[in-house]
């Protein structure tokens, strides 16, 4: 049994191996500088967490198939072939310590993409079958139910009715044509109902024409972070198909950091072809309607606030300046922590993290480097951020720590101050 | 022989207050990269210290260096320290002359034997037993070694000094010879330029004095504060070389927009010096600032280097047939073992194994039992 599995797990880092990955690892100087650039090694101070020693199963597989000293090594057998227990050994380094928050290529000389590299590896170890239970079970939802949350349609259908209750505003469903689709995380299906109703209100407002999907909800890529580009590619397809059956013009990526990388900018590679649509992340849109002048707000909160940039948002997807505007439309006491924006500290549950339950001791701990990150301003009232996963996760740590705020979302912390005449408006009118 | 004055004697008497006092302490500490928190005990030490004995020695030179100690924009701390040394021997400024010069240095050097700072500007000639250069009789050889025997520490101002310079380059008729060379137990700081910075001198001198000892080396013996970056890393043209922005010639677009000087022959990217960041002439600009490429005179065998206007990236010496068959051979390599890589590559897309949600269900299951 292990014997097949380790040959698919070879043969996918082999498959994985391109050219930048090779060039990356011949490039290495093996400088150490990413260490300090993760959470996982500055808050443990263990040298197994530095980022690139995570990638050691992937660099003995390059080493002996595409380089001459490594081939010639393995022909005259000085180096040994890669087995089942080191990929088993190095499991954990791959999937509970690494949240893919690409901040080690920011620090390292030569510019090596170790985050990449490391959604790479993962598609060798999880073909070796190496994949955290956690991580396993949610992939699995996500293909068969359609959410790793195990939300249904008929989930969000209840989650409609309450919000058009809530709201009086009618949600759009299958709206042939509309501009919009609104896709959502599952954690914000599950945890944050709110999120719906401040799409309802903000677009009513707005005058924005916009609709869900009925076949195609869910944001959250499992695949993507279990490291299978099968799985990945048939999520991404899901959305396609559905966005594309509508006529949609965008899709709305969610508060979601993976969701936005893997639907903005993995998709097309992962399906192969360019989408009929647009990407475009809820705070670019909020920001393009400020810009407009179509989005309004009333009241400004005097509270101490303070943004946790979701890493996939601002060191792969460029949305840095927009929260920070928006932000600054609703709060007069605004404070950026230290390392803002490109160099924001992960919450530590990204990348798959806070879906595989065997490193939530660890995640807790790194949590540190936030922690000293909001003591560094002398505490908030209130922290927003516009990732749901960050959100759940850092309530989470925030219970563990004994911390006192309170944490938001940015659509719903906009919606809080639209204009009160647009909060109660007539219900079963179409905002389409 | 002058009586042991402190410096802070000697600043209140050239009516310097301690505001202006503490500030300089503050610039010569920042300057020096260390905390903020260390400026009151530079001051305490600057104040404190007895005017150090410095024998300054001059031997094949052009006098730049002390030029540029001396007639930095004035009133700075380069100018109050190096004028609150005890300067006991520098025979270009002393009014002494012949014996009565030479008297002046050996009564320094027997007063305090093993404490003075020996200040050395200039290579040092060796060939046919060092005649290419003396003073007072005796040849530069012997004067250094005399005068090193009873120094703390040995300063070597200027490139020549600290590496040879311009008298060792191609083909150094003298023999000439760094100081390192020639004295091997002493500590020895090279304050490498041509000239040096002003203030770099007179950071290692406050150092000196504040913590009695020579402050971090490089690898070349020079000070890490000031040498630690390559002016290429500090420079402010730098975005212009991110972006492939190149000036190709002095009077072109490129250079008349400010962009970047590296194929004009910039030796910044292998320069380590201060001159982006301290600039000459009290910050008021350096070499690149002007439109001119760095030289790289603050590294060894700048002179030797292949010319001051040939980019770095060309070689030195012209590429012969050997270097040609060798880069053909190279490639043809590279290319073999990249169509090597392919293949492996699309050997295992065809065994492609695509992992199923039922497998992960059924490994999920082993897993967790």
């Amino acid at each position: 049994m292990s014997d097949t599995t380790l040959k698919n797990g070879v043969n996918a880092l082999v498959e994985q191996i391109d050219s930048r990955v090779a060039s990356f690892f011949n490039s290495c100087v093996h400088c150490g500088m990413c260490a300090d650039a993760c959470l996982f090694y500055t808050e443990t101070g263990d040298p197994k967490y530095t980022p690139i020693h995570k990638l050691e199963p992937m660099r003995r597989v390059w080493k002996r198939n595409f380089t001459f000293w490594g081939k010639l090594a393995a022909m005259v057998g000085l180096s040994k072939p890669i087995t089942d227990e080191e990929l088993k050994e190095w499991e954990p380094l791959v999937y509970d310590s690494c949240t893919l928050c690409a901040r080690c290529p920011m620090v390292g000389p030569v510019g090596n993409d170790i985050a990449y590299m490391i959604s790479k590896e993962r598609a060798g170890m999880v073909a070796a079958g190496h994949a955290p239970p956690g991580l396993k079970g949610a992939t699995v939802r996500a293909v068969e139910i359609g959410s790793p949350m195990g939300a249904t349609w008929k989930t969000v259908q209840a989650q409609i009715r309450h919000t058009e209750e809530d709201t009086g505003l009618k949600i759009p469903v299958d709206q042939q044509g509309a501009d919009y689709m609104a896709i959502m995380s599952g954690m914000e299906t599950v945890n944050f109902p709110e999120y719906l109703g401040s799409l309802a209100r903000i677009f009513k407002q707005a005058g924005v024409s916009w609709t869900l999907c009925s076949d195609a909800v869910e944001a959250t890529n499992s695949g993507i972070q279990i490291g299978s580009p099968d799985i990945a590619a048939e999520l991404v397809q899901r959305i396609v198909d559905g966005a594309e059956k509508l006529g949609v013009k965008y899709v709305i990526s969610p508060e979601c950091g993976h969701a936005y990388m893997a639907i903005r900018w993995s998709g097309p590679n992962l399906i192969g072809r360019p989408y009929k649509f647009k990407v475009i992340h809820i705070l670019e849109l909020l920001d393009q309607l400020r810009e407009e002048g179509r989005l309004r707000t009333e009241g400004m909160e005097d509270e101490r606030v303070t943004f946790h940039d979701p890493c996939q948002l601002v060191r792969r997807g460029g949305v840095l300046e927009q929260p920070r505007r928006l932000l600054k439309m609703v709060a007069s006491n605004y404070v950026d922590m230290p390392d803002p924006g490109v160099w924001n500290w992960c919450c530590g549950g990204g990348g798959g993290v806070s879906a595989n339950e065997r490193a939530d001791a660890l995640r807790i701990k790194v949590f540190s480097r936030k922690k000293a990150q909001l003591d560094a301003v002398g505490g908030v009232d209130k922290l927003v951020t516009s990732c749901s996963n960050c959100r759940i996760v850092m309530e989470d740590a925030v219970d563990a720590y004994n911390l006192n705020f309170k944490i938001f979302g940015m659509a719903e912390t906009i919606a809080a101050h639209l204009p009160s005449d647009t909060k109660t408006a007539e219900s079963g009118e179409s905002s389409s | 022989m002058k009586k042991q004055t402190t410096l802070g004697d000697q600043l209140r008497q050239r009516g310097i207050s301690r505001r202006t006092f503490l500030k300089l302490c503050a610039i010569t500490t920042s300057a020096m990269a260390l905390p903020p928190t260390m400026i009151p005990r530079v001051a305490r030490a600057l104040e404190k210290a007895p005017r150090p004995s410095v024998i300054y020695l001059s031997f094949q030179e052009c006098t730049g260096c002390l030029e540029s100690l001396t007639r930095s924009h004035a009133p700075t701390l380069e100018n109050l320290i190096f004028n609150s040394i005890s300067l006991d021997y520098q025979d270009t400024l002393q009014a002494a002359s012949g014996t009565a010069a030479e008297a002046a240095r050996e009564t320094a050097m027997k007063q305090f034997y093993g404490k003075y700072l020996l200040i050395v500007d200039g290579s040092i000639p060796t060939k046919d037993n060092g005649v290419y250069s003396t003073s007072a009789g005796r040849t530069n050889v012997d004067t250094l070694k005399e005068v090193a025997a009873g120094a703390a520490a040995v300063v070597a101002v200027g490139t020549c000094a600290s590496f040879g310079g311009i008298p060792y380059a191609n083909p150094n008729p003298t023999g000439a010879v760094p100081v390192s060379d020639l004295i091997k137990d002493k500590p020895i700081i090279n304050v490498s330029g041509c000239p040096p910075i002003p203030v770099v001198i007179t950071g290692v001198l406050a150092h000196y004095l504040t913590f009695g000892e020579i402050p971090a080396l490089d690898r070349l013996g020079r000070p890490a504060a000031f040498y630690g970056e390559s002016i290429h890393d500090r420079c402010y043209r730098r975005p212009f070389y991110d972006q492939g922005k190149f000036a190709k010639s002095f009077d072109d677009d490129g250079a008349r927009n400010g962009w970047c000087l590296f194929e004009l022959g910039c030796k910044g990217p292998t320069t380590h010096n201060a001159c982006a960041t301290t600039k000459w002439n009290g910050g008021v600009s350096f070499p690149i600032e002007s439109g001119h490429p760095c030289l790289g005179c603050s590294e060894p065998n700048f002179w030797d280097g292949g010319g001051f206007y040939r980019a770095l990236s060309q070689t030195t010496a012209p590429v012969g047939m050997w270097a040609g068959a060798a880069a053909v051979a190279g490639a043809a390599g590279g290319a073999a073992m990249g169509a090597a890589g392919r293949r492996k590559r699309a050997a295992a897309k065809r065994e492609h194994h695509v992992v199923t949600a039922e497998e992960l269900k059924k490994k999920g299951k082993e897993g967790q039992s």
